[in-house]
């Protein structure tokens, strides 16, 4: 969960440009200005590239935060 | 609080992704954007009843995310997912769990969307203002009824009848209309849209066909359609998309002109168009998706 976390945290400095953010399994859309509904997908796409996962559009729609993310990708990946 | 705060407050606790677009869409024209929001918000409530709210805004944000998604995966293959009019029918119109939640999704859209706002600015200022007297209209594809409703509700002394594929689209077209008040002016029949080629020709004197032509195999059928069911002088609104994805979008429209041409082949004029596009698109798109209206005039001389 941890490792998942971290990779997760290359993709989000990746997907906002912007090296400075650090996540928690806590972090929300509130918490990083440019996370709209438009990145949000840009997100998940990239996720399932860096994961070898894929998501279904109630994945992508029902996440509230970071920990719900994270746990959905271990569940996808069987981890 | 107005229906629309409730809608802001609802998105900020429960969808704060997808707040700046509506506030985008808001941004496009406040007034027009308050009123068509109270207006839509208060069918819905008189519709679906207490939980209106959340259940048409989570619809809206699944539908939207259902979009981007759709645009995301066609930026990557470079083709819409589905090219079978019978699959989306199979997949999409025929399920009433799928369509009932899509359908009041789009239905926010008319005003969450801020391309979609400037789409009904147009409808309200270009095509309802243009109306005759006493005009018998024809909605094909009614979907949620919003269209055809506003316009009943604008015109009293107008006429609609609407046809649909979809028995979802009957019911929630009915109950909207049952909620404005204009049930008594309006008639829906589950039909398929190519099937009223069989009708008498010119019975309208205007027709509405929102966002239908692109879940076409073949459009240009389509346009024949409205073609025929107007009147010489009727009027037409019109409104597609292009390189625009969605579950259900089948055919791929590139250009402006495609439209524009394939309503000339049928008899109509086209007197003006909107072509509009999101304020944000996906980071290195190839694509730009657009939502284009067109207000169409059946031609009384030949090509004129």
């Amino acid at each position: 969960m941890a490792d998942t976390l971290n990779r997760l945290t290359e993709v989000f400095h990746d997907v906002f440009d912007d090296d400075d953010i650090v996540l928690t399994r806590q972090t929300t859309a509130s918490d990083i200005e440019a996370w709209d509904s438009l990145m949000h997908v840009t997100l998940m796409l990239q996720v399932e590239a860096a994961f070898g996962v894929r998501f279904s559009s109630s994945d992508v729609t029902g996440l509230k935060d970071v920990g719900q993310l994270v746990d959905l990708i271990d569940a996808k990946a069987g981890r | 609080m107005s229906r629309r705060d409730d809608l802001f407050a609802y998105l900020l606790l429960e969808h704060p992704r997808s707040l700046r677009g509506v506030q985008e869409a808001r941004d496009v024209d406040p007034e027009r954007f308050d009123r068509v929001a109270d207006r839509f918000l208060g069918w819905a409530e008189a519709a679906r009843g207490a939980d209106y709210l959340s259940a048409c805004a989570d619809a809206m944000v699944r539908f939207s995310n259902d979009v981007i998604l759709a645009q995301a995966r066609y930026e990557a293959t470079g083709a819409y997912e589905h090219s079978s009019f019978d699959h989306c029918n199979d997949e999409v119109y025929g399920k009433r769990e799928v369509m009932d939640d899509y359908l009041w999704g789009v239905f926010l859209t008319n005003f969450c969307w801020a391309h979609h706002m400037e789409i009904s600015a147009f409808y309200e200022d270009r095509f309802l203002a243009r109306l005759p007297a006493s005009p018998a209209m024809v909605e094909i594809a009614p979907g949620h009824g919003g269209w055809g409703v506003w316009a009943m509700h604008t015109r009293a002394d107008a006429s609609l009848q609407g046809f649909d594929i979809s028995p979802s689209s009957i019911a929630i077209a009915s109950s909207v209309a049952q909620a404005a008040g204009v049930s008594d002016r309006v008639t829906y029949t589950q039909r398929n849209a190519l099937d009223l080629s069989a009708m008498p020709e010119g019975i309208a004197d205007a027709v509405i066909c929102s966002f239908l032509i692109e879940h076409l195999e073949q459009p240009d059928d389509l346009m024949a359609v409205i073609g025929r069911l107007l009147k010489p002088g009727g009027w037409a609104f019109v409104t597609g998309a292009l390189t625009a994805a969605q579950v259900d979008h089948i055919y791929e429209f590139r250009r402006e002109s495609e439209l524009v041409l394939m309503a000339e082949k049928h008899g109509l004029r086209v007197c003006e168009t909107l072509s509009v596009s999101p304020k944000r698109i996906l980071p290195k798109a190839k694509f730009l998706p657009r939502s284009m209206a067109l207000l169409c005039q059946r031609t009384t001389h030949g090509f004129w």
